[in-house]
């Protein structure tokens, strides 16, 4: 036991000095506080026991009173900081110097001390992972907690080869995600999961562990956690060469160790991912996850298909989750061949009273740009839809005005026989006759379901002519272009989402007032007043709806 | 062409005819006499000789070597000279420049080193080819010409002396028109003695001019018989001369006429001043000008002129000297006003399709500047009765110069009655044509006051006058007691002072106004409108722009902490602020924007009362049928975004909508722009309020679904009243009665609002698809189980709106016509042609840099003349040493010849003198062999 302590101790020694300058500057604050000795004798204490472990096998019993410091945490999370320090930092040297390895050929009293010394890192360790809860000390506890892991990995075994301790980790995990402290949790997905390939693959290991091992008696919290947890794993490696970055370096020997294999990395990931919605999502989580479904979590999975039934699903609740959801089945249209019947169906059925206010409005034009990007698509479908949001354009707020028109513009130019819909003579003297008696009654139907069955293309976009005389000076003088000649190629649709009252506004308050501007000319004899009964003045409409108290 | 050089000359020339076979004697001569008849034969032949020398002189012309460079542009044959183009003629040019070298460079080169000598400039005298009389004749045409040009165009004199000055004894040389002459001349001639005539001259004369006479009266039949007898040039010229020389003499009359009438004036001059002047009580001036007079009878004319122009400059500078506008009838100034409303309102159409824009700036201007002439003009006319109406033309004449009015002294105090009439006057008109109502009734004077200013404000467009008019005002009915209550703080009867500070900030406006009652607001506030006008310090405009923002923030504030009697105050300050918008539209406006800058940031959903206030003021102080606007947009975006975005959790949440939903339709009253947060906020709010929920989806418009106990429910007893701002103050607790009071008003204002969005928009093409859900919405409210829980006045203003809508819509379908948007001119496809150069050459440089073009230029053409320079330089000295050589060779061979000729002199006299001695020996000889023998 002797030469391998001998190793660490400058070291050591050179720790305790910085910790002596610590104290040092810890007690001249403290004695400016006015109880020295107080403070003063635990640090000293721990610092002997440390020492004294370090100088001889026979202080191995300081590790008991180490540990019950630190395992008094709660009270006293001065010493227990600076005594789990202590206990790390003997850990690692015991495990470095293998004091901790199981041997066969061992006489039976050091086998015995090996046991006991493996029940005090036990010990010691649940002392670390209940200090996870504590407000101060998580952080700290997480750090120690995975230097402590490094060390075992490589020390604990007698192979000469690391070997990762999962249930330490899975402990670890268990003992974050139950963890009060939020920080921790991000503190842990920076430095470890992002960093680190093999920490995320057992992260998802762990998880998924986690998940299965509790099933329902998961709460709610965790679950939310485990959720954000998942959701904060985003950098989906490439090709099995991006795996480099390791915590815990693994067997060199073994080529296709589970580590090294892009397509394990990615099946735990599926794996965690599918035991986590096996549990079921609350309406935001199911939100949530259909939102990053395309950029994040789809392209963990080896077996996307093993979405669809969910995609599907969600597509087919309706409202904002369908809406959500048709980037995740346009994955895997696109990715996995998927064969979704009646799909433009159910995109048509998507245009309904809210779609226009909703804020996934530029996300969904975005896709639906894509969907009716083809110009072999038939007009009559087109044009439908053309409609059917020239419908939803008289009720919507100006920003998605903005946008639906330039879209038109490029279905327009894309499918030249929905242009009838903006310009169509009568063809015979009859017909004009008629329209001149009776009127047009609009062919379309708003109610059918089928994008094919709708005439909407005998229709005519009055609506959007009504838009032209719109509130807003910009929405009515984009809504012109409908009826000004088709002379631009396209629009690009980019520049006009994402616009919003408050941009609006922002754009015109931005402006400085540097001109005049105009001011009526007439000043108006009543604004709040009722005109007398007997003048002839009229009332304006403010005034007639609406009581201001005076007559 | 075969054969050698000679040869084919030979053939040439006897193609030509120049040479042929031996001619008989006969025929030589034949020809010769055709040659002598026919000289352009002769011409002929020296033309052929002179092709035939072109043509075998190689070095004649300089041709394209490699002939045309595209055959087919030319039908010559190809080896011709003329086909190959010749592009110069070297021996020619030599020829030519050898020439002018001999002219003027020989010249040069023999007097050089040679000094004076005489230079006979006389025509021809060093032309030998000219025979004397040729000289004498060129020398009398060029005296004549000479001559030709009279040197002065008013020299009446020489008109009918003969141009030539060539005489003998005093009589023209050539007399060819000597039957023109009258006969007088010939009588003294014929009287004359004169030695120099022979008798039989003058009989000879004397015959020649009877038979003259014989022709003439003779002449005279004939014009008898014919009048219209030609004249003769001569004959016309002289009717002419004769002409203009009258024309001139009457000129020169007229012009003596006036000089004296001129003179006569200039004598009664100070008479005529003291006419002009005499409205001037000016005694001391009358009594100079009198001595003027004196002066001038004096001749003392340097101080009468200077006083003369003195006098004009005066004249020039009295303002009565400027035309005065006609006074207009009352007919006139009535149409003129709505001439000036029409003009306004044309321009507000114009900005509300949006086309004004690029001519905004100009544009405004000229308003200003019309608007100025406008108010200038009225207020000429006002006071036309009262006082002069030359010094009116100016306001700030009126004060500065001071002689017509009356009261001189005192700047801003003219008298009542002209104020009276002048605002009576625009109060007639206002009444008239802009507004039609009686005025409120203002116990206060002062109130009135301010009224009618308001009413000149918004009758004309000058700021100036407007404020003007305002002090006047003011301090008439203030008179005295205004003037002092600037320093001794005094108040009027009704407890209000008379002065203020301005405030500059709001903090400092509630400072003032601390427990002063808000009824009387707008009086304080035209007294510091009055107090700081601009005219009177030059801070005040600053002032004022501030008070304006001020103002604009107090409104909001009293509005946010209303009573209900407030509104009237409200109104006055609101009208007040659009009376100051007029002066400071930039602050006022910038205020406003303020405002609503602060509403987006801070409360977009949840607007107060003060808002709602601010916002109604925006849409009346602005026209809000404007395209854009810098002030009514952003204020229109706000209250759409609270239409559109606020989801309803309180009624007071509904009625604030439905205030803005009442503000948001009058905005767009005149210019019918369609609001779809409007319509929305309205149908949601009546599908919330309804005490069932509709099972069927009624149209497009997004449904939030309602808080629990928003729904109407058992107000069938309830009585329908209007909405006011107390409900629009959210958090306040309500009976059950009160509550089923103000849903029934919200749901009976929004019927209304709907009715008159309906009558308001009926005309937009998608009226129907617009409302047709409202249609549903209503006929949903008037069902059996909502209508229930409605107060039966309700119910059958529901039915009548729903019969209403019913209507509008079947006259919407009526009139729906299929779109036809795109008749267009077809747009010709555009040509990528490139854009060729017409003269393109490929030595040139085609730089788009223009300076640099030039400059390239520039250098090309000084290297090109220094290159022609240097060769003709070379020319000239080769042709020098030619020359110089010439002389030489001339000179040696001279000497050579005198040489000669002496060696041969010496030679002939030695040959003589041995052929001398030679015989002289023989002779000897003979003599010796004779002696011998």
């Amino acid at each position: 036991m002797g030469p391998p302590v001998a190793d660490p101790a400058p070291k050591a020694a050179a720790k305790r000095k910085r910790q002596e300058n610590g104290d040092s500057s810890k007690k001249r604050r403290k004695s400016a506080g006015g109880d020295d000795d107080a403070a003063e004798s635990p640090k000293a204490r721990i610092q002997k026991l440390e020492a004294e472990i370090q100088e001889s096998r026979k202080h191995y019993n300081n590790i008991v009173a180490l540990i019950e410091l630190a395992q008094r945490h709660r009270a006293d999370p001065k010493t227990a900081l600076p005594a789990s320090e202590a206990l790390c930092r003997i850990f690692i040297r015991l495990l470095a110097a293998g004091t901790l390895v199981k041997r066969k050929d061992v006489s039976e009293k050091d086998a015995t001390v090996t046991g006991w010394l493996r029940d005090r890192l036990g010990d010691y360790r649940g002392s670390l992972l209940s200090m996870f809860r504590s407000q101060e000390l998580a952080s700290n506890a997480l750090v120690l907690a995975m230097a402590l892991l490094k060390a075992e990995a490589q020390h604990l075994t007698d192979h000469g080869e690391a070997v990762f301790p999962r249930y330490f980790f899975a402990d670890i995990l268990a003992s974050l995600l139950e963890s009060p402290v939020e920080h921790i949790r991000d503190e842990f997905s920076e430095k470890f999961v992002d960093e680190y390939d093999d920490i995320r693959f057992y992260t998802f290991e762990a998880l998924k562990g986690y998940l299965t091992d509790r099933e329902d008696d998961v709460g709610a919290d965790v679950k939310n956690t485990i959720f954000d947890m998942l959701l904060s794993i985003e950098d989906v490696p490439e090709s099995a060469d991006d795996l480099e970055d390791f915590f815990v370096e693994p067997p060199q020997k073994k080529k296709k160790h589970p580590l090294r294999s892009l397509s394990q990395h990615k099946k735990q990931a599926q794996e965690a991912w599918l035991a986590f919605m096996h549990l079921g999502l609350s309406k935001e989580q199911r939100k949530k996850v259909l939102e990053v479904m395309a950029v994040s979590i789809a392209p963990w999975f080896t077996q996307p298909e093993l979405l669809m039934d969910f995609l599907t699903d969600c597509y087919n609740t309706g409202g904002s989750i369908s809406l959500l959801a048709l980037s995740g089945v346009f994955y895997l249209i696109q990715e996995r061949n998927l064969d979704y019947p009646e799909f433009f169906t159910k995109l048509y059925s998507l245009l309904d009273a809210d779609m226009l206010h909703s804020k996934h409005r530029s996300r969904f034009f975005r896709l639906l740009d894509t969907f009716l990007g083809s110009s072999h698509l038939p007009a009559v479908m087109v044009a439908s839809f053309i409609k059917r949001l020239a419908r939803l354009a008289l009720n919507a707020p100006p920003s998605a005005i903005v946008v639906i028109l330039p879209w038109f513009y490029n279905l327009f130019k894309k499918h030249p026989l929905t242009t009838f819909m903006m310009h169509r003579v009568p063809r015979t003297k009859e017909e004009k006759a008629l329209q001149e008696s009776e009127g047009v009654e609009d062919p379309f139907l708003p109610e059918e379901k089928d994008p094919m069955e709708t005439n909407a293309i005998d229709s005519c976009l009055w609506e959007i002519v009504q838009l032209q005389s719109h509130y807003h000076p910009n929405v009515a003088t984009i809504t012109k272009i409908i009826s000004e000649q088709f002379t631009k190629q396209a629009y690009s649709l980019e520049d006009f989402l994402d616009h919003s009252y408050g941009s609006l506004l922002e754009a015109e308050m931005s402006k400085e007032v540097k001109k005049a501007p105009v001011v009526e000319y007439m000043i108006p004899k009543r604004i709040f007043t009722k005109a007398e009964p007997t003048s002839e003045e009229t009332n304006s409409l403010l005034v007639s709806l609406w009581d201001f108290g005076s007559s | 062409m075969a054969g050698s050089q000679l040869k084919r000359l030979k053939a040439s020339l006897h193609d030509q005819g120049i040479i042929g076979p031996q001619q008989s004697k006969k025929q030589k001569r034949k020809n010769a006499e055709e040659l002598r008849a026919k000289p352009e034969k002769r011409l002929q032949r020296g033309e052929a000789l002179a092709s035939i020398r072109e043509q075998f002189n190689p070095f004649q012309f300089k041709t394209n070597a490699r002939g045309p460079k595209f055959d087919v542009t030319t039908n010559k044959p190809a080896g011709d000279r003329a086909a190959m183009g010749i592009k110069g003629r070297p021996g020619l040019a030599k020829a030519v420049g050898e020439e002018r070298r001999r002219q003027t460079l020989l010249v040069e080169m023999q007097r050089r080193n040679k000094v004076g000598g005489l230079i006979d400039r006389r025509f021809g005298e060093d032309d030998p080819n000219l025979s004397v009389e040729d000289k004498m004749i060129e020398r009398y045409t060029r005296e004549q010409m000479r001559n030709h040009k009279k040197s002065s165009m008013f020299d009446l004199e020489d008109d009918d002396e003969r141009m030539g000055g060539l005489t003998h004894m005093g009589r023209p040389l050539f007399d060819d028109d000597e039957d023109a002459a009258p006969p007088k001349d010939d009588f003294d001639e014929e009287d004359l003695p004169s030695g120099d005539e022979s008798d039989s001259s003058r009989a000879e004369r004397r015959r020649l001019k009877r038979q003259r006479l014989e022709e003439e009266a003779e002449d005279q039949e004939e014009e008898d018989e014919q009048p219209e007898r030609k004249k003769t040039k001569k004959e016309i010229y002289e009717e002419i001369i004769a002409k203009s020389k009258q024309h001139k003499f009457e000129r020169q009359q007229a012009k003596d006429e006036d000089n004296e009438l001129r003179e006569e004036l200039d004598k009664a001059m100070p008479e005529l001043q003291a006419l002009l002047f005499q409205r001037h009580p000016q005694t001391a001036k009358d009594g100079k000008e009198t001595r003027d007079s004196i002066l001038i009878a004096g001749k003392e004319k340097t101080a009468v002129d200077k006083d003369y122009d003195i006098r004009v400059k005066q004249l020039a500078a009295d303002t009565r000297a400027q035309p005065a506008e006609r006074t207009k009838t009352e007919e006139e100034t009535a149409e003129e006003e709505s001439n000036r409303l029409k003009e306004l309102e044309e321009k507000r159409l114009r900005r509300m399709r949006g086309e004004a824009d690029e001519s905004d700036e100009e544009e405004e201007e000229e308003e200003n500047e019309r608007g100025r002439g406008k108010g200038k003009k009225k207020k000429g006319d006002a006071e036309d009765g009262a006082f002069d109406p030359f010094n009116a033309e100016e306001d700030d004449d009126q004060f500065g110069l001071g002689k017509g009015v009356p009261s001189k002294g005192v700047k801003y105090q003219p008298t009542a009655t002209e104020l009276g009439f002048d605002d009576e006057d625009d109060f007639l008109i206002e009444d008239d044509l802009v507004a039609s109502g009686s005025e409120l009734e203002f116990d206060s004077d002062d109130m009135e006051g301010e009224e009618s200013d308001e009413d000149a404000a918004s009758g004309a467009e000058s700021d100036d006058d407007e404020f003007v008019k305002e002090i006047l005002t003011e301090a008439v009915t203030k008179d005295a007691v205004f003037q002092i209550a600037g320093k001794t703080k005094k108040n009027d009867e009704n407890g209000i002072p008379y002065t203020f500070p301005c405030p500059q900030t709001h903090e400092e406006m509630l400072q003032i106004f601390e427990g002063f009652e808000v009824t009387k607001l707008p009086v304080a506030v035209q007294r510091i409108r009055a107090l700081y006008h601009p005219k009177l310090d030059s801070k005040n405009k600053e002032r004022l722009g501030k008070f304006s923002q001020v103002l604009v923030q107090h409104v909001a504030y009293l509005g946010d902490n209303f009573e209900p009697h407030w509104f009237p105050t409200l109104e006055h300050l609101t009208r007040h602020i659009h009376s100051l918008a007029k002066s400071f539209p930039i602050e006022v406006a910038r205020a406003y924007r303020a405002h609503i800058q602060v509403i987006e940031q801070e409360r977009p959903l949840s607007l107060t009362v003060g808002d709602l206030i601010i916002l109604t003021a925006v849409g009346t102080t602005f026209p809000t049928s404007d395209h854009f606007h810098q002030v009514v947009t952003p204020a229109m975006l706000a209250i759409a975004r609270f239409l559109g975005q606020k989801i309803p959790q309180q009624l007071s949440d509904y009625a604030i909508g439905t205030y803005l939903a009442i503000l948001a339709l009058q905005y767009q009253q005149f210019s019918k722009r369609y609001v779809p947060e409007m319509m929305n906020f309205c149908l949601n709010t009546l599908c919330s309020l309804a005490n069932e929920k509709s099972l069927e989806q009624l149209g497009f418009f997004p449904i939030h679904e309602p808080v629990a106990g928003v729904r109407v429910k058992g107000a069938s007893k309830t009585a329908v009243r209007q909405l006011n701002c107390a409900d629009c103050q959210p958090g306040q607790s309500l009976s059950r009665e009160d509550e089923a009071s103000l849903k029934v008003a919200i749901i009976s204002t929004t019927t209304a609002i709907l009715k008159a969005a309906a009558e308001t928009w009926h005309k937009l093409p998608a009226f129907h698809e617009t409302f047709l859900p409202a249609l549903l919405v209503l006929q949903h409210l008037a069902s059996k189980p909502n209508a229930a829980h409605l107060p039966a006045a309700l119910s059958a203003t529901l039915k009548d709106t729903t019969s209403l809508l019913a209507r509008l819509l079947q006259l919407a379908r009526l009139a729906r016509r299929p779109l036809e948007l795109h008749h267009h001119k077809p747009l010709a496809i555009r040509t990528y042609v490139p854009k060729f150069e017409d003269s393109f050459d490929p030595t040139k440089h085609y730089d788009l840099d223009r300076e640099r073009a030039e400059l390239a230029k520039l250098r090309a053409e000084h290297k090109r003349e220094r290159k022609g320079a240097v060769r003709e330089l070379r020319k000239d000295a080769a042709f020098m040493q030619r020359e110089n050589l010439r002389v030489k060779k001339q000179r040696d061979e001279a000497y050579e010849k005198k040489y000669k000729r002496l060696v041969a002199e010496i030679q002939g006299e030695e040959g003589k003198a041995a052929n001398e001695y030679a015989r002289e020996k023989e002779a000897r000889k003979r003599k010796a062999a004779k002696g011998k023998w």
